[in-house]
């Protein structure tokens, strides 16, 4: 463990010999730990519960409260918090019961001291590989939740779409045989026909229950509609003016300065705003996550008829080679667990990849990267343009 | 007023549909031809002439967008109606980019395809009028007998 670490160790002794402690205490900060002490189990609990502690090094045999009993007591209140026991050489069985109940382990009197601070520095290493270990299934819990709900969701639409599309069909065909057959009726030679009113009305009830049965399709459709992507015509300068609107406070917070440089006639882009603004935000924040502070990021935007060109440039940490190949993989991530989905950039690439488009990256350690959009101003109408088929 | 019929070709897959319907806009006075898939609209439009295309999009085969691509490259003037049980906004403005004049779902209210009927065989007209008109005074400027 390096001395950095080290500082970061809250440490308590408990023992009711004063003199133990403070011989103790005063070796540890020798060695750069600082610590708390307290006489006995009571003050022990009342310490813990004013400050935030990490490891108790704790003698078993004190008057009150003894050690084992206020072990226990720590576990029920601080399940983090590492204990370490001292016990007397004849009663080694005061040991064992205390990691029975939960101590990280326990050191015979009298104590060598390299020994206890060995013993220290691992019972501190096992709460931080816990606590690293929970925040990454807290993670993981969290995107497979967000990944469940949008499968769901997608899956749902889909079949939605396509049963309203299949009963759409049949509704089609009901409504126009219907509509027939009451033209039908208006026709001279049915004038006379019996019991033409009764049939006239059925023919009504039957386009009206139509109608209510296409107003659902209809409405089942729209909502998936929604969730899928739309088509308009975009102008690609007001919408990054837009974005960097929305991302200015991020970039103000590090003093970065985001410049935006248009060239070439701007044909109209037809594609998703929503999704393409999406794209922008996420390869913006990469990029002002990535830049020292007080340095620049530069937008160029490049038109031609046939596509736009758009490329984001900061002069960050760079991405190394090794990581070029993978940024783009879902959840892989260099940030820390919690800070980064591992998301961003592959959902990015999947948005521009469904408008015909392509995302490419230049980077060099410690000089920064470029990221290329480029986006076809006219989307192909692949055979997936028609919706969920 | 008198009534010209108007050259419909209706293409859908579903052929009660295509019976149905046709038998309804005949009725209203129209000349319905029918077709089946996408194949088989193209193969109708190069032998009879045709004002206005009723066209599904989601059909075995070729289906009705690429239809529509094809129907636009080869006969610009003939106008293409959308009429799909299956579609969202997306597939609209896409039917709309493409040149289709409008888009209906299905079921769709007979009263209003036929307003839109009514509507795309007089831009039909229209056009072949300002055509004829050029294709005039081309032979004019020439110098030509007309």
């Amino acid at each position: 463990m390096d001395a950095d670490s080290v500082k970061h160790i809250r440490l308590l002794l408990v023992d009711d010999e004063s003199e133990f402690r403070n011989t103790l205490a005063k070796r540890l900060r020798k060695r750069g730990l600082d610590s708390l002490q307290a006489a006995d189990g009571d003050n022990c609990l009342a310490v813990l519960a004013d400050h935030a502690i990490d490891v108790v090094v704790m003698d078993v045999v004190m008057p009150g409260m003894n050690g084992i009993d206020t072990l226990y007591q720590i576990k029920q209140q601080y399940p983090q918090i590492e204990v370490i026991l001292l016990t007397g050489n004849a009663n080694t069985q005061d040991g064992v019961e205390g990691i029975k109940h939960g101590a990280f382990d326990y050191l015979t009197k009298p104590v060598e001291f390299d020994h206890l601070l060995g013993k220290i520095f691992q019972a501190y290493d096992k709460i931080i590989s816990e606590k690293r270990q929970k925040a990454a299934e807290e993670f993981k819990t969290r995107i497979e939740q967000q990944m469940i709900a949008t499968e769901r969701l997608a899956a749902l639409g889909t079949l939605a779409a396509g049963v309203a599309h299949e009963i759409n069909n049949p509704l089609a065909i009901v409504n126009e045989a219907a509509g027939y057959l009451k033209a039908l009726l208006q026709k001279r030679e049915l004038a006379e026909m019996p019991h033409r009113a009764t049939f006239e009305k059925a023919l009504e009830k039957v386009e009206n229950s139509v109608k209510r049965a296409r107003a659902i399709t209809h409405q089942l459709l729209a909502d998936v509609g929604k969730r899928e992507r739309v088509v308009v015509e975009i102008d690609l300068e007001a919408l990054l003016t837009e974005t960097l609107a929305l991302i200015r406070r991020e970039a103000e917070k590090k003093g970065i300065r985001v410049q935006l440089e248009a060239e070439g006639e701007a044909a109209p882009l037809w594609a998703d705003p929503n999704q393409i603004r999406q794209v922008f935000i996420n390869l913006l924040s990469n990029a002002i996550h990535a830049s020292y502070d007080n340095s620049e990021i530069r937008v160029y935007i490049q038109s031609t008829t046939a596509e736009a060109a758009i490329e984001i440039v900061d002069s960050g940490i760079g991405i190394s080679r090794e990581n070029q190949g993978r940024i783009f993989e879902p959840f892989f991530s260099t940030k820390s667990p919690g800070e980064g989905t591992g998301l961003g950039l592959y959902v990015t690439r999947e948005i521009v990849e469904k408008f015909g488009g392509r995302l490419a990256v230049e980077s060099t350690l410690g000089e920064g990267s470029r990221f290329s959009v480029i986006i076809p101003n006219q989307i192909g109408f692949s055979d997936d343009g028609s919706g969920t088929q | 007023m008198i009534h010209v019929p108007t050259n419909i070709l209706l293409v859908d897959d579903e052929k009660d549909f295509v019976e149905m319907l046709s038998m309804r806009l005949e009725d209203a006075g129209d000349k319905v031809t029918p077709a089946y898939d996408g194949h088989m609209c193209l193969e109708t439009l190069a032998k009879i002439p045709i004002d206005v295309v009723i066209l599904d999009i989601k059909m075995p085969g070729m289906d009705g967008i690429q239809a529509l691509k094809e129907i636009k490259l080869r006969y610009p003037l003939v106008e293409v109606i959308l009429l799909t049980g299956h579609g969202t906004t997306e597939t609209a403005i896409a039917g709309m980019k493409l040149g289709a004049f409008d888009y209906l779902l299905k079921p769709a209210d007979f009263e209003e395809l036929q307003t839109i009927l009514e509507k795309a065989k007089l831009r039909k007209a229209e056009q072949d009028e300002r055509i004829r008109k050029a294709e005039a005074r081309q032979l004019l400027r020439r110098g030509g007998n007309i």
